[in-house]
């Protein structure tokens, strides 16, 4: 199996922010960040719920899941509950949960344990990426440093592959079995861990939850709509890996290179928009549904090269990070990669439009889900570019170089 | 009676296929032989949609 197509970053540049990135020059330590948001108290849960419902907040592991609704399913369930923090951001591209990791890992750990000391949960669950050793580390430190009262940290490492932070596949490996996902037919905030109602949430979301809990509802940030902020994985060419807290309602624009270049919006398992699109999107999440794309896991990427070519590599790597478990995933991916790689040769787009369809929503996880998003944005995007390809084309390329630039570029 | 929906439970499917032998109505078989649930199982087909849940080899189907 080769590596993702784009490096794993965990050292980006974590710009200054206005909420959850203010005063990363502070450092990590557990003193730095008592010293800026004081001692906090645990909530009660009425006043937790009320304050998440008041800003709408939404999970940031990609699917933008209301998190009191998770909250709420959770608390009302019979059992104790259990909390997660999922540190496995399966997205290589994406560096954000890793700097918060190594910047303001004590924003994430106290949304953790103030949320489960107010559902009187006894354990959170720390899940770290075993492809990323300066967040494990990072997150050891931090763990190391607390001494909370009636709740216990619990330290996983996941597996270093795509699925591996798959919500079900992260309750696998905490269950003492394989990290790999499998069929889920109950959400975990109802049946979990050992089944008992868990709240599993990404490393983004449990800092957002800190912050509210430390410091209230983030006022005069956002949109009345959708308040606060949001933390993107910003990778331009030819700069270095960027790390930015953004308002909700800002420009996309503000953030992209002149020019023409593709971006990739969320992650491999995001979408392709052209840069005439990109430069009139906003940072929303039911405006970008409302475009046809999603922030998913905040990865906003511009390319220098064709789509086509990258989506062609992206979709090979993908295809190799099939847990293998189910038939439509561990059939349809390579085969899905081999007809977008055909394109090339003449083949037909129609087979790539058959084939995603039967991938799309037979698996146990959202990798089918995610992997044909990424294709078919491609063939909604950049149309005339796949065209181009299949008359043995392309626009980023001198004519008839087509298959010289994917070898030059794998 | 209301409809009822055929789930697979995708890791523990092998495409054997007698879901779609016992419940053509509703399933078909992919180019791997897996099945494609297409559409819900109506009340008049709820005693062959059991039928082909008892049935299947892995336990891999379930009526939700």
């Amino acid at each position: 199996m080769s590596g993702p197509p784009i490096a794993i970053c965990e050292d980006p540049e974590v710009h200054e922010g206005l909420a959850l990135l203010a005063g990363v020059a502070g450092g990590p330590s557990l003193a730095a960040h008592r010293a800026a948001y004081g001692e906090p108290s645990a909530p009660e849960l009425g006043a937790l719920l009320r304050l998440l419902d008041d800003v709408g907040l939404r999970g940031r592991g990609g699917a933008a899941f209301p998190f009191a609704t998770k909250l709420r399913a959770a608390a009302t369930q019979p059992g104790r509950p259990v909390v997660v923090v999922n540190l496995s951001e399966g997205e290589p591209a994406s560096s954000k949960d890793s700097a918060l990791a190594r910047t303001q890992p004590h924003l994430v750990l106290d949304g953790a344990v103030l949320t489960a000391r107010a559902l009187g949960a006894r354990q959170v669950h720390v899940v770290l990426p075993g492809d990323r050793p300066l967040t494990v580390a990072a997150m050891e430190a931090a763990m190391a440093e607390r001494r909370d009262q009636k709740v216990r940290l619990v330290r996983h490492e996941a597996a270093p592959r795509f699925v591996a932070g798959q919500a079900r596949a992260v309750l696998e490996l905490m269950a003492g079995r394989p990290n790999l996902p499998v069929t889920a037919w109950t959400p975990e905030a109802v049946s979990g861990h050992k089944r008992q109602p868990t709240l599993l949430s990404n490393a983004e979301t449990w800092a957002h939850v800190g912050h509210l809990l430390l410091t209230g509802p983030p006022r005069g940030l956002g949109t009345d709509d959708e308040p606060g902020t949001t933390l993107l994985t910003v990778r331009l060419p030819g700069e270095r890996v960027a790390v930015r807290e953004v308002e909700y309602g800002s420009p996309l624009a503000a953030l992209l290179p002149e020019g023409d270049a593709p971006v990739l919006l969320g992650g491999f398992h995001g979408t392709w928009v052209t840069a005439r699109t990109a430069r009139r999107l906003t940072i929303s999440v039911p405006g970008m549904r409302a475009a046809g794309c999603s922030l998913g896991a905040g990865l906003v990427l511009a390319v220098e090269d064709c789509p086509v070519v990258w989506t062609q590599r992206l979709t090979r790597y993908l295809a190799g990070q099939s847990a293998g478990r189910c038939g439509p995933c561990r059939n349809g991916l390579p085969a899905l990669a081999d007809a977008i790689e055909a394109i090339d040769d003449g083949g037909s787009v129609g087979r790539v439009q058959e084939l995603s369809g039967l991938v799309e929503r037979r698996g146990a996880c959202a990798h089918p889900d995610g992997t044909v998003r990424l294709v078919r944005s491609l063939l909604a995007a950049y149309p005339d570019e796949v065209d181009r390809h299949g008359a043995g084309h392309c626009a980023w390329a001198r004519p008839h170089a087509v298959r010289r630039v994917r070898s030059a570029a794998s | 009676m209301s409809s009822r929906t055929l789930r697979v439970d995708w890791p523990a499917c092998r495409a054997r296929g007698l879901c779609a032998e016992l419940l053509p109505e509703v399933v078909e078989l992919d180019e791997w032989g897996y099945p494609v649930v297409d559409g819900e199982v109506t009340p008049d087909l709820l005693r062959e949609a059991r039928e082909a849940v008892r049935m299947c080899p892995q336990l891999a189907l379930r009526l939700v």
